[in-house]
């Protein structure tokens, strides 16, 4: 579950990013989260990620109240949620199995647990025999579709992308939305950022259309 | 394996895998520290290797009375037994050397042996060697009767025999003290060293601390590859610093046995015992580790 309540969210004296943001996102949904570039969609995705903390208002990420949570508590949080940013930020000092054990290095697991767990991972997103490649050698769909390998991992309850497939081509994108669903299906709370109108039309869900940092519009779209 | 262990080796892993990307910065960083470091071991291996001699020594203070030449054969022994009853508590005996044992004794030596054979006579005066007692509080007081039998009619000098001593003892306290403002000023050039190293390091794997940071890792988990970089850098340079010191001081030994057999002695120059190195090597390591954490905590603030 996923819930804010008048959150503000500003950078030191300047404008409001996010002002007096309400919504609730149950566990289980897939939500798309609208608005152009610059209206404030990735600082929310970031908001419930606990990447950084809202200036007013609180925020509930299963069950925890993030804004109340003392900094060295929310990395904990953060394993249980998958973050996938619009740039990829992939490794290239290293191969792509590695990239997806990262995670999993984080929370010390065993070195075959932790194998067979990223292995398992790069199949789910097609990724499979590809586990010793560089990044720097994959396309632009298959490094998305190893960062959403990355996020999945350690089995996170809540999935956050931010415009996954904005830098791809529609094919590779659709698959991307694929995977994604994919994920929901088994139950995982899936929220995408996204300012491609046709990809979220196609896909028929639940859209927080957000702009100039305020919710202009929530539709309910089953 | 417990999750902690784990969690430790694969910061040493990262930690060898940074100093591995980039050998030829991080073996140049690791021989600033070393040659900084060779500096406070060469001075301790001269202070360690001359304390032995100077404690060898004796310290306690013997004061050396020579008679005038006139006066008479038994002035000496009368003088002795009249030193011991008036300072019988500050002193532990009065020997008296007549200047006949005194001739026989330099006769001894074959070197002073021609040179006194051409003499018409014998040069040399009675003396009274006085050893103190240990109960003497302080060098002030040996001087202090030094003076008072200075003015003594029979005597024409008085030497006191541990002012060289405790020269000596002078100069090595003032080593001891040097050498610890010089540990002082190498334990900042680690600091820095290590500091300036690890800013850099942070610097570069960013990107990665950023991801770690994503996928949840704690600060801690950040900031320990950091440490054992900078605890290795320590290890490592002290290794190399013990090293280059053992072999700075071949060179050395064999000038200072030619200056030291000038003097009829000898004195070999040699490193501090293998505990002291140990704890020296963990002590650089405990403080190139904080120096790291220190450089990691500011330089990777979120």
């Amino acid at each position: 579950m996923i819930e804010f309540q008048h959150v503000f969210k500003s950078y030191g004296r300047g404008r409001n990013i996010l002002a007096d943001i309400n919504f609730r996102v149950e566990p289980g949904e897939f939500v798309f989260v609208s608005g152009p570039s610059g209206a404030g969609k990735s600082t929310l995705l970031k908001l419930i990620g606990g990447l950084e903390p809202p200036s007013r208002g609180s925020v509930h990420v299963n069950g925890h109240r993030i804004d109340r949570m003392p900094a060295r508590a929310r990395p904990y949080l953060r394993r249980a949620v998958g973050v996938i940013l619009q740039d990829t930020h992939l490794l290239y000092d290293r191969n792509a199995m590695d990239n997806v054990m990262l995670p999993l290095d984080v929370m010390g697991l065993g070195a075959r647990q932790a194998g067979n767990r990223a292995r398992a991972a790069m199949e789910k997103v097609g990724l499979a025999g590809k586990e010793d490649l560089n990044p720097v050698e994959m396309s632009g769909g298959e490094q998305q579709r190893l960062a959403i390998a990355r996020a999945i991992v350690n089995r996170p309850t809540i999935l956050i992308a931010d415009e996954p497939t904005a830098n791809l081509d529609q094919d590779s994108g659709r698959r991307i939305m694929e995977v994604f669903r994919d994920f929901n299906r088994v139950g995982v709370t899936t929220l995408i950022a996204s300012h491609d109108k046709a990809l979220m039309a196609s896909y028929a869900m639940r859209t927080l259309r957000i702009d100039g940092g305020r919710f202009s519009d929530i539709q309910g779209v089953a | 394996m417990n999750r902690w262990l784990r969690q430790h080796r694969y910061a040493l892993k990262v930690a060898l895998r940074r100093l591995a990307v980039q050998p030829f910065s991080s073996l140049s960083n690791i021989l600033v520290v070393s040659l900084a470091l060779v500096i406070p071991i060469l001075a301790a291996s001269v202070l360690v290797s001359i304390q032995p001699v100077a404690r060898d020594l004796p310290v306690s203070p013997e004061i050396t009375l020579f008679l005038k030449p006139s006066a008479g054969p038994d002035v000496a022994g009368k003088l002795a037994d009249k030193l011991e009853r008036e300072h019988g508590e500050d002193i532990s005996q009065a020997i008296v050397v007549t200047r006949e044992q005194a001739l026989g004794k330099l006769k001894e030596n074959p070197s002073w042996g021609e040179a006194l054979a051409v003499l018409p006579g014998n040069p040399l005066p009675d003396a009274i060697i006085v050893t103190l007692a240990d109960t003497l509080q302080g060098s002030g007081q040996a001087s202090s009767l030094a003076a008072q039998w200075r003015t003594l009619d029979e005597i024409d000098t008085v030497q006191l025999d541990s002012d060289w001593v405790k020269r000596l003892e002078a100069i090595l306290r003032f080593g001891r003290i040097g050498l610890a403002i010089l540990a002082g000023v190498v334990a900042l050039v680690v600091l820095a060293t290590v500091f300036n190293t690890v800013r850099m390091q942070a610097l570069a794997q960013r990107e990665e601390i950023g991801v770690a940071r994503l996928v949840g890792a704690t600060e801690s988990f950040v900031r320990r590859p950091f440490l054992y970089l900078g605890a290795l850098t320590g290890v490592v340079a002290s290794g190399i610093a013990v090293g280059l010191s053992a072999i700075a001081l071949q060179p050395l030994n064999a000038a200072l046995a030619r200056l030291a057999q000038s003097y009829g002695t000898q004195l070999v120059l040699h490193l501090p015992d293998g505990v002291s190195l140990l704890l020296s090597t963990i002590v650089i390591a405990i403080l190139a580790a904080l120096a790291a954490r220190w450089s990691v905590t500011r330089n990777t603030r979120i």
